[in-house]
């Protein structure tokens, strides 16, 4: 009996010191608040681009095992305010807990439509960005984006 | 034991031959009772080359094509055209069916191909008529298999279709024949709707009563029919917290249930309420189901797709994975939130009236249309569709046949993108209108029968008026037959839809209300603003980049029909002044947009005369 509760006593004084892994506010090279150029610059060493619609552009990754497709949004002082990947339908699998600490994201949605969402907070740039991944898979994701919190889209509607 | 064991062998035994049997003689039953009779023909390419069949005793009620079962209350009928399609210059293939029972209602769909293909002709006219007719010009549909599906509406038993299928020259065509619809105007009172810029409107079957929203204001508008015209009574209903912010404001109303749902985009959701009483009170939801969606929100609902009991026999399976998406309280309707999200579209479907809904499912992504999406609507089967004004080099139809749970993307063929979202409107029987701006600025609608496969009888409605530059598609179906569009219009060529950072567009813009009552083969064009303009000059539709002074009237209108098929429009009316109106109507006068006032008054247009959407109202004439 005092042989179990010992390392476990052992464990549970560790834990607190483990930092719990947050998904990180960048993809690829490309990081949330990256100028325009900058980001297009990047954008262009790994892929192609594809089209663009309201602002928000899409591009084809040439070489990339794991996804197929950046899509990107800037804000309004076009700053990189958003990059989404998708994943290569045959290509290497992504799971979830490759992006961060599970136990750190909020779980939703169910089997066929899951979703792993964090909130964090980037000390370099000073903001909040959100991670959210998609996918039908259990285990692994078919998407995921990580956004700014504070700023709207460089011709995001709003109307009034 | 291996007595008991030889006497289980026996039973299963005995049990598969009686089966085997039994389903032998179900087939032969159905192929003798239930299939059209010959079950094909070949025709060839002379004049009076013919075939005629009968579809024997089947009986059944459908809500359109795709909750049919054949052999139970649809059936099967092929056609092949022999030789290559240059053999039938002048000639057309005519198939007919026709019946005795003017209660019964059957329905003709042609396939090219299987039933799988795409449907290529449609006649679905409905009670008292007893026959149904297509015309195929096979130089352009081509030769080969040609697959007739007759699929009951309404049928009782004992009322048999017979069939014909006639090689013939072909009928000479006809324009829209019958008298135009005529409108009013209904301008909201002073300090109601004096801010209104993309309105949204629905009508209340129970009530009667219209309800509309732009920006801040909900309102309740009640036509008093006693006197005629029919005056109007304009109630302030907003809802307790959809008047506080407004980034994108959203109404509607479920015609059916009078359910009334408003929403305002609001951070990453929607503060949203719904009314059962026309806005007398209000009930608070969750808002919508996408916790990160960020803009252009729509909300649509309608029935649930569940199956027939006839489909319940023959595929349970996806029968009851359907059901799981059903209502799970008292309210039968779903109700659908959708929006752009980071890099996609998404679409949350509400089980219980709009109170809360599940999370959100991915339509499509960028990669494959545009982030801004049209509305949604719902046909009476429960197929839930999105319009989107670019998938690729076309415009595109979002589809979902399983209750907002997966979507495939469907290209409007024959069409090309442009800024304005395009609008949907579904036909009693699932005939898809889809209404848009053209890249040439141009108003077009097209239609399908087969939930946006394929596309057939794309025209310009604009072109008696000489419409060049269009704005704000909107669209609503009655019948099958009958749909009306309504749009911006202007005859004015030039860039009447960009910033107008060079020289100011020059141009004055109308309301125009186009209407089919045959299918969208042809449609009657009025003017419905005639000595009003709705606007001068440039009305931008690149957003929130778009100058000050060129996007006073926001994004979209909307329209609707009331339980009498009569056609209501809302919108934004940017030129309201004596001397705006003066101007506008004086042709040899500037029209730009410093002429004009850059006034959000809401406004509605209702039908006053003609034929309504729905038939079975014909007998009563419309009352201005």
């Amino acid at each position: 009996m005092q042989r179990t509760v010992i390392p476990a006593l052992l464990l549970l004084s560790v834990a607190p010191l483990a930092i719990a892994k947050q998904p990180a506010p960048r993809i690829l090279g490309l990081h949330l608040g990256m100028p325009y150029a900058q980001a297009q610059s990047r954008l262009k060493e790994i892929g192609q681009f594809k089209s663009e619609d309201e602002g928000q552009q899409v591009w084809t990754l040439s070489h990339d095992q794991r996804y197929q497709y950046a899509i990107v949004g800037f804000d309004r002082s076009r700053q990189l305010r958003y990059i989404t990947v998708l994943a290569r339908p045959e290509g290497k699998p992504i799971s979830y807990s490759d992006l961060g600490d599970l136990a750190s994201a909020t779980r939703s949605g169910g089997p066929g439509n899951l979703r792993y969402t964090w909130k964090a907070h980037d000390d370099i740039g000073g903001f909040e960005y959100v991670v959210i991944a998609k996918g039908k898979n259990n285990r692994y994701l078919d998407r995921y984006a990580v956004k700014r919190l504070d700023v709207e889209g460089e011709m995001e509607d709003r109307d009034h | 034991m291996s007595s008991h064991a030889s006497s289980v062998t026996r039973a299963t035994r005995f049990s598969l031959r009686s089966g085997i049997i039994l389903a032998l003689a179900a087939c032969c039953l159905a192929t003798l009772v239930f299939a059209a009779t010959p079950s094909s023909s070949t025709l060839n390419p002379v004049n009076g080359s013919s075939a005629t069949w009968a579809g024997n005793g089947i009986a059944g009620a459908t809500t359109d094509e795709t909750t049919c079962v054949d052999g139970t209350d649809c059936d099967v009928y092929t056609i092949t055209l022999a030789g290559s399609p240059t053999n039938y210059k002048g000639l057309v293939l005519a198939i007919s069916i026709s019946h005795q029972v003017k209660l019964n209602d059957y329905d003709l769909y042609v396939h090219k191909g299987g039933l799988t293909g795409p449907v290529i002709a449609s006649s679905t006219g409905g009670i008292p008529e007893t026959g149904e007719a297509v015309v195929i010009d096979p130089t352009v549909s081509g030769t080969g298999v040609y697959t007739v599906h007759v699929v009951d509406s309404t049928v009782a038993p004992g009322d048999p279709y017979s069939g014909v299928a006639t090689i013939v020259t072909p009928p000479s065509d006809s324009p829209a024949h019958g008298t135009a619809p005529t409108y009013a105007n209904y301008q909201s009172p002073t300090g109601l709707g004096d801010n209104s810029g993309e309105p949204s409107i629905g009508a209340n079957f129970n009530s009667g009563r219209i309800m509309t929203q732009a920006v801040f204001d909900t309102l309740q508008v009640t036509f008093n029919t006693n006197t005629s015209p029919a005056t109007a009574t304009w109630l302030l209903k907003d809802g307790p917290n959809t008047s506080i912010t407004t980034l994108d404001p959203i109404l509607f109303t479920d015609s059916h249930t009078g359910r009334t749902i408003v929403s305002q985009l609001f951070g990453t959701t929607s503060l949203s309420a719904f009314t059962d009483n026309d806005g007398e009170t209000y009930s608070v939801s969750q808002g919508g189901g996408i916790a990160s969606g960020v803009d252009h929100q729509t909300v649509g609902g309608g029935p649930f797709r569940l199956c027939t009991a006839d489909q319940l026999l023959v595929t349970p399976v996806p029968c009851a994975q359907l059901a799981v998406r059903g209502p799970l309280t008292q309210y039968p309707n779903a109700v659908y939130y959708a929006s752009q999200d980071i890099g996609d579209a998404e679409m949350a479907l509400s089980q219980d009236g709009g109170l809360t809904y599940e999370e959100a499912h991915p339509m499509y992504t960028l990669v494959d249309c545009g982030g801004l999406h049209g509305h949604i609507k719902v046909s009476s089967s429960g197929i839930v569709y999105v319009p989107n004004k670019r998938c690729g080099s076309t415009q595109g139809l979002i589809v979902s046949m399983d209750n907002g749970l997966t979507f495939t993307v469907q290209p409007v063929t024959g069409s090309t993108p442009n800024s304005s979202d395009p609008s949907i409107g579904i036909g009693s029987k699932g005939r898809v209108y889809f209404g848009y701006v053209a890249g040439d600025g141009h108003p077009h609608i097209t239609v399908s029968d087969d939930q946006g496969r394929s596309w057939h009888n794309d025209l310009d409605v604009g072109a008696p008026f000489s419409i060049r530059n269009t704005v704000f598609p909107e669209v609503v179906a009655g019948d099958n037959d009958r749909a009306s569009f309504f749009f911006l219009g202007t005859p004015s060529a030039g860039d009447g839809t960009g910033a107008d950072t060079g020289t100011p567009f020059n141009g004055v813009w109308h309301g125009y209300i186009a209407t089919t009552y045959n299918g969208g083969k042809t449609w009657f064009t009025v003017d419905a603003t005639p000595n009003d303009p709705v606007q001068l000059g440039v009305i931008c539709t690149q957003g929130t980049t778009c100058p000050s002074g060129t996007r006073n009237l926001l994004d979209f209108n909307d329209l609707t029909v009331d339980k009498a098929g009569r056609v209501f429009a809302a919108y934004t009316d940017g030129c309201i002044t004596a001397a705006c109106i003066a101007r506008g109507n004086n042709t040899t006068a500037s029209h730009t947009r410093l002429d004009n006032d850059q006034a959000t008054k809401a406004t509605i247009i209702r039908q006053s005369t003609g034929l309504s959407l729905f038939k079975g109202q014909d007998a009563t004439p419309l009352r201005p």
